[in-house]
């Protein structure tokens, strides 16, 4: 149900034309500007020097952080961001930590510029602190930012900005986000931009106010003067270069900064053949209680130079699975950048500029006031992200000199769970709140010609960090039974998908009461992990609590226990969004997301199986019986029998699908004359006029491509989830009410997959459309 | 007569150098030769000797040490030649040198790679998993024995591996750094199996929390280990062989030295020897010349390494990384600021100049060697602004082709920026200055300290050309170019003249401070523990300093900041004197205001440095005095050169480094013409010839 606030609109802020920001800026507030035509007139050496130096002071923003903050969020995970803005925001410089936070910190500096020049005013030396998600410069309540103005004889220069993720900021429950929240009354409370410096001087008031709000106030204080820091050192810094080659010189190079990402983004989308993809995933639970899966669909169009990314058909905002606009916006960002750009010099606000936003109002990924939209970063904005990767590696794999950056997707999302209650240990009372960070260490989607990277952290901030296991035990009552990397949990493909890993904590012996757990996750039922090209998704997420087990707190123990098998217990499966407790006599067990594979598993070369096998990547079962490989007793690769087990699985696709186990044709990878590569298995090729989608593997001609319509030629097979592997949960009725399905699509000639997801009966079939060049 | 004799086993030379104590020094250069490179140290102590006019055996019996470092054992470890090693880990956490904190992706990467997100991958493993075993055993953060080692399962591990043939062990249990006594007893078990098998224990090599990092610098302490005991026995024989009586010193990267008989069990603090080497040189010289602080750069054909001097000593950092793996050592910091004289030049998409990160390496090399390298370098573009002649080094043996740097630079630089073939090479020249200059300001500034403060000090064969220019931008007072008589060896002269360092460290995170009784019994252990080390080095030390430190931060911070602790007995004020230490150094480095005591103190880490002079001055010696500051009797020539964008090219005087003498001044612009090297004096500056044949450039 929704309701609505009147004036709450006020406090939106959407990405403008120059012009017409410029035109609601008071003329009282003087800025420094270059026309435009000026820009050009820096000669190389010196645009070279300055950008080096920005970039320089950039980088140390993120080295102030780090070095000062007390969040575990900031220095165990890196999730925090800034930048260096010109006078009206655009982002010429950003951090390569979590790059989602790019997407909203423009639109808070632009909100500033309209709703502060007059009243407080913006002057030198004062710095606003902002963590209002609507409003921009954070995705949720959690992230905050301090935005400051750079000022140089007497006109605004350019801003610098720093975001970090506080624990918690007050709220109904620790960690500020609530399974049960019916709005964002019962979350932390966003604050519109507000002066904490004012005239170089830190407001005791305002400071006092930001920290009484939350339940680690030391923590939040830190990170305050740590921002307020990274900004003073980059403006001071900033100030210097503006002195040294004249304020006119520098704003020159950042606007041809700006101007050059995007240029060079252009000219890039450019080369690419238009068309339209779309993708389709789904947040499942949108709270404590619920059994739905809430659909998020994209279609992007890739005309000429310019991307528009369609998110019409996405569901009405319900319970706290929402975010805002900006969090809209940084979920492009997330995988947009990493994607297209990872060749391009992230002068951000350029490559802001090459992608359009069509979005209905109301909905899970544009939420208005007052949705609870506390998940929202790894809630939707996270699953944008998962889509607009989808779509991106569909445009890319159909273009040979861009196959490299095509890449299945990551973890699916993190795995949260907020772990609090009292510290007990030396007989101490402290209490404690903390969210488990081992789950940092999600798998990579495999690449065209590279395995996923295993445990390697997110897409979504390039530098993520898990902490060391003393370290969580030395700063909260828990003792790891294990942390490791769970043998086949990564996507099955002819590239792997990376592996994820799985931890399992029990409350240290001298611990006496309970902990309190808030979990929330998406990608337990309904993988979001996808694997592309036949690949198939990563594991399926898994939060337990473990009730009753065998040892303890491992009081007494002379083993210890290193698998489910070994814990005893009964184990309670714990909800996509919801509460529990962990009692002393339980254990936690958290198996967070792998990537998906790429390409179809029975296509894996059968050494880098065995080997995978040798290294306890994956299990001798799932290569017999997801890859086809025989591994022997002497751990050598059994090749006839590999090839048979191979033809054989391939016949058992074909019968699947309802007729007779028929003989499939053998994969000969056959020249297919003048065709277009869409990936690894499909190719255009041209018959009698008409273009026709054939298989790379085989040669047969399976459909046209006009609209997809080859789609319904494939082999379609339903069968039950735990078909696709044992990474892949075996009852979704645990936790929804759809009928999921293991969906494969298979050439008609060889049987090789060319499509292998875990999805609601009801998911419609691809409907790409491949266009022509520009 | 008595010597001291340093000795850098670099990749392509071995270099040496020896003093008499009394002022007289040399250097020599021979070959290394690898794989048995003790050949080339005996060839480069013959080549001394032959030198000073007496036989090895005469120079060796009056050496009272030499002091060796090697980069074998980094070159092993970059390469992955390395001995076979297996893990032993606490049951349940194999797995955290493969996880890798899910940081091994970025470790060590710039900012530049981090960004191509899709192309960053986790290193190799250092150990395949199946060698990679576990172990029934569990302490909890206080050491508290929490599942006691089953020792039964230890044996069987123990007999799987040696069975597999592995030629060491390595052991890291979590929170052994707090209580060693499970890794002891397994090395004991391992040893009733294997009694010769090299085994490593985290709590011996880095008694410091957070598991992955000690697992990793456990690990390749192990891969080394063996290897460099392989090396060092025979070479100590041999020496003694000859002669030698005093001890076999092996340099560590924390810039002093450990007998050769204990370093292969601390295989893993001799990995940055001969790049401390280069900084303790400039340490010595620094003291010479009376500098307190000193920016210490070298420039070489492929890397360009920076260290820092503050008051008197070199900067650490606790620990380095190494293909993506952390070590944790402590280290002498030395920052790779670039690619060196190799960089190459390039113009990105966008139509940005670029200048590295890639380098030519030794082979191709600039396009200007002709050695078929198509690629402009900042080398080419020194040779078409006149800055390098194209006779080449007067001690080089190879002719420099200008066409083929013109040809290399209009193609890929010229061309695609619209600018001639001379604009495109100064504009080479002024970004690897202002890049270089960028980078070095960095590293000083987040050390805590004003760059005005320094001097700075350039050596390496590509450097001189360099420095005045990345310099300029530091504000540095002057800028010193070694060019005595071991400029081109100046990391063997670091290596003769070190010291001994030891130190001794192990974690305790509380809340700080604490009760200064135990503060004061945690420092004396220590202390005892560092003098006992001292005892075992064979050497009668000239004098010893201990300094104790403690690791602060706030509560909840990650980075900590060492923190000295002032020496003798300690009372209930010592804590909280430490404590405003550490703020005033916190302050100083992130800003005033930034400290927060509201938010508590945090110790984490305690240490004990001992420095012990091995009491043999290693003077530079004295070069013979100008008669007057006129340096024209040194003229070579007048070329045409160009230093600065804005003046172009203009006929600059270049002079002949071995005519001039002491007190010679020369006024910029020129140029002074080494054996090794080139030094480049531009406008706005001059040199002056200082009385060790230094030239030390100031601004105007």
């Amino acid at each position: 149900m929704r309701n609505t606030i009147p004036g709450s609109e006020h406090f939106t802020s959407r990405p403008m034309p120059r012009d017409e920001l410029l035109g609601r800026i008071p003329d009282t507030l003087p800025l420094h500007s270059v026309p435009e035509d000026r820009v050009g007139d820096v000669d190389a050496l010196t645009y070279e020097v300055v950008r080096h130096r920005l970039s320089a002071i950039t980088q140390e923003m993120g080295e102030t952080l780090r070095r000062m903050s007390g969040s575990h969020v900031v220095t165990e995970s890196n999730d925090f961001n800034f930048s260096i803005c010109d006078e009206l925001g655009e982002q010429v410089q950003v951090g390569t930590f979590n790059i989602g936070l790019i997407g909203s910190m423009d639109l808070a500096v632009t909100w500033t510029l309209q709703h502060r020049a007059t009243n407080p005013g913006i002057e030198e030396g004062d710095m606003f602190l902002c963590n209002d998600p609507w409003i921009g410069g954070g995705l949720h309540q959690n992230d905050a930012a301090i935005l400051a103005p750079v000022f140089h004889d007497g006109k605004l220069f350019g801003w610098t900005t720093a975001i970090a993720h506080q624990i918690d900021l007050g709220g109904l429950r620790p960690g500020s986000f609530s399974p049960s929240a019916q709005d964002v009354f019962a979350e932390a409370a966003p604050t519109p931009p507000v002066k904490v410096v004012r005239g170089g001087v830190l407001q005791q008031d305002v400071a006092d106010m930001w920290t009484r709000r939350s339940r680690l106030p030391h923590m939040v204080g830190l990170d305050l003067r740590a921002k307020i820091a990274a900004n003073k050192n980059a403006a001071d810094q900033l100030l210097r270069l503006v002195d040294r080659y004249g304020a006119d010189t520098v704003k020159s190079v950042m606007r041809r900064m700006l101007q050059d990402a995007e240029t060079r983004l252009r000219t890039k989308l450019d080369g690419l053949r238009d068309g339209t993809w779309t993708a389709i995933g789904y947040q499942e639970q949108s709270g404590t209680g619920d059994r739905d899966l809430h659909r998020i669909k994209v279609a992007m169009t890739k005309a000429g130079d310019r991307l528009t990314f369609d998110f019409t058909g996405t569901a009405e905002q319900t319970g706290i699975i929402n975010c805002p606009y900006p969090g809209l916006r940084a979920g492009i960002v997330f995988t947009m950048l990493p994607l297209l750009a990872g060749d391009i010099p992230w002068a951000a606000g350029g490559l802001l500029r090459c992608f359009d936003i069509v979005t209905e109002e109301h909905t899970i990924t544009n939420a208005s006031f007052p949705a609870a939209v506390g998940k929202g970063p790894f809630g939707p904005a996270w699953g944008v992200g998962n889509l607009v990767a989808e779509v991106l590696a569909k445009l890319l794999d159909s273009e040979p000199q861009h196959r490299r950056d095509v890449q299945s997707i990551c973890n699916g999302t993190t795995d949260l769970c907020v772990v609090s209650g009292v510290d007990a240990r030396d007989g101490g009372r402290k209490g404690f709140v903390s969210p488990i960070f081992d789950v940092m260490a999600g798998g990579y989607g495999a690449q065209v010609n590279h395995d996923g990277v295993d445990t390697g952290g997110r897409l979504i901030i390039p530098t993520a960090k898990a902490p060391d296991v003393e370290m969580t035990e030395y700063l909260y009552p828990l003792v790891a039974l294990w942390r490791r990397e769970q043998t086949d949990s990564g996507g099955p493909g002819r590239q792997r998908g990376g592996m994820s890993g799985s931890v399992c904590y029990v409350q240290h012996p001298q611990q006496d009461a309970p902990m309190s757990l808030v979990v929330s996750g998406t990608g337990k039922v309904a993988n979001q992990n996808v694997g592309l090209a036949g690949g198939y998704p990563g594991n399926s997420q898994l939060d337990m609590v473990v009730r009753d087990i065998e040892l303890p707190q491992l009081k007494g123990a002379t083993t210890v226990p290193a698998d489910l098998d070994e814990v005893g217990g009964r184990a309670e499966v714990l909800p996509c969004e919801g509460e529990s407790v962990l009692g002393v006599r339980d254990a936690l067990f958290l198996h967070w997301q792998a990537g998906g594979g790429y390409g179809d598993p029975l296509l894996r070369e059968a050494g880098s199986v065995r080997d995978d096998v040798l290294q306890s990547r994956v299990s001798t079962q799932a290569a017999r019986d997801l890859y086809g490989v025989v591994i022997d007793d002497g751990g050598a690769v059994d090749v006839s029998a590999t090839a048979a087990l191979r033809l054989s699985l391939r016949g058992r696709r074909a019968g699947r699908a309802g007729g007779p186990a028929q003989a499939p044709l053998a994969v000969t990878e056959p020249v297919l004359e003048r065709a277009h590569r869409l990936d690894d298995n499909l190719a255009i090729v041209d018959v009698d006029g008409s273009e026709t989608v054939a298989c790379t593997h085989c040669g047969t001609l399976i459909g046209p491509a006009h609209n997809s319509d080859f789609v319904i030629e494939l082999i379609r097979t339903d069968a039950e989830p735990s078909a696709a592997g044992p990474h892949i949960w075996h009852d979704p009725s645990v936790y929804v009410d759809a009928e999921v399905v293991f969906r494969q699509l298979c050439c008609p000639g060889c049987a090789t997959a060319v499509y292998s997801r875990v999805v609601p009966v009801d998911h419609p079939l691809p409907e790409d459309v491949y266009g022509g060049r520009s | 007569m008595a010597y001291a004799l340093g000795i850098d086993v670099g990749g392509t030379f071995t270099d040496g150098v020896a003093s008499d104590g009394t002022g007289r020094i040399i250097s020599a250069k021979t070959q290394t030769t690898p794989p048995h490179r003790e050949a080339g140290v005996m060839q480069v102590i013959e080549d001394l000797s032959a030198e000073l006019g007496i036989s090895v055996r005469e120079m060796l019996s009056q050496t009272d040490y030499i002091a060796h470092g090697t980069t074998a054992s980094i070159n092993a470890l970059v390469q992955g030649d390395v001995a076979d090693v297996a893990l032993i880990a606490t049951k349940g956490h194999r797995d955290s040198i493969y996880i890798m904190n899910a940081e091994g992706r970025t470790l060590g990467r710039s900012a530049h790679e981090i960004q191509d997100t899709l192309r960053q991958r986790k290193p190799r493993p250092l150990v395949p998993k199946y060698r990679a075993l576990e172990v029934t055993e569990r302490m909890d953060y206080a050491g508290q024995v929490l599942v006691p080692l089953d020792e039964e399962e230890v044996r069987r591990v123990a007999r799987t591996l040696v069975e597999q043939g592995v030629e060491a062990i390595a052991v890291c249990l979590l929170w052994s750094f707090k209580n060693p006594a499970h890794e002891r007893r397994v090395r004991e078990l391992i040893h009733e199996v294997d009694p010769g098998m090299y085994v490593t224990l985290s709590s011996d090599v880095s008694p410091r929390i957070r598991e992955f990092a000690r697992t990793s610098t456990t690990i390749m302490n192990a891969q080394v280990g063996p290897r460099l005991r392989t090396y060092l026995e025979p070479l100590q024989k041999q020496l003694e062989d000859s002669g030698l009586t005093g001890p076999l010193l092996v340099m560590q990267s924390e810039g002093g030295t450990i007998t050769a008989d204990r370093a292969p069990e601390h295989a893993i603090t001799t990995v940055g020897s001969v790049l401390s080497g280069g900084v303790i040189g400039g340490l010595r010289m620094a003291g010479q010349l009376g500098h307190r602080n000193v920016i210490t750069t070298d420039v070489g054909g492929t890397t360009f390494l920076a260290g820092l001097i503050v008051d008197g000593e070199p900067v650490m950092a606790p620990g380095s990384i190494v293909n993506q793996f952390p070590i944790n050592a402590p280290t002498i910091q030395v920052h790779t600021i670039g690619s060196g004289g190799g960089a190459l030049a390039s113009v990105d998409e966008g139509g940005n100049l670029r200048l590295g990160p890639q380098s030519a390496e030794a082979v191709p090399g600039p396009a200007c060697y002709g050695n078929g390298g198509l690629r402009p370098t900042n080398t080419d573009a020194n040779l078409v602004l006149g800055i390098l002649s194209e006779r080449g080094l007067l001690g080089g043996r190879k002719p420099l082709r200008k066409d083929l740097a013109e040809e290399a630079i209009r193609t890929y630089v010229a061309e695609p920026l619209g600018l001639s073939v001379e604009e495109a090479a100064i504009a080479i020249h002024e970004v690897q200055n202002a890049q270089a200059g960028d980078l070095l300001r960095r590293s000083v500034v987040q050390a805590g300290f004003d760059p005005r403060d320094f001097v700075a000090y350039a050596f390496g064969g590509a450097g001189p050309a360099h420095c005045v220019g990345y310099c300029r931008d530091l504000g540095v007072s002057e800028v010193v170019v070694p060019l005595g008589p071991v400029a081109s060896a100046f990391s063997a002269y670091g290596l003769a003249a070190s010291d001994v360092v030891i130190s001794a460290e192990f974690s305790d995170p509380s809340s700080f401070p604490i009760d200064h009784t135990t503060l004061q019994g945690y420092f004396e252990q220590l202390e005892a523990d560092v003098e006992r080390a001292l005892g075992r080095q064979g050497v009668v030390f000239k004098d010893v300093t201990l300094q104790r430190e403690i690791d602060l931060r706030y509560s909840m911070q990650v980075s900590e900041l060492t923190t000295p602790v002032p020496e003798g007995p300690l009372d209930e004020h010592s804590g909280e004197a430490v404590v405003r230490t550490f703020e005033e150094h916190y302050e100083r480095i992130n800003g005033s205001g930034a400290g927060y005591r509201e938010a508590g103190v945090q110790a984490i880490t305690y240490r004990v440095r001992a420095k012990a002079s091995l009491g043999f001055p290693v003077l530079l010696p004295e070069v013979e005095e100008a008669r007057s500051a006129d340096p024209s009797a040194a003229l070579l020539e007048e070329r045409p050169v160009c230093l600065d964008s804005r003046r172009g090219f203009e006929a600059t005087p270049v002079y002949e480094y071995s005519r001039l003498r002491s007190g010679h001044v020369l006024v910029g612009p020129a140029i002074v013409d080494v054996p090794t090297t080139v030094v480049v004096i531009p406008a706005g500056s001059a040199g002056r010839v200082d009385h060790l044949g230094n030239l030390v450039v100031t601004y105007q």
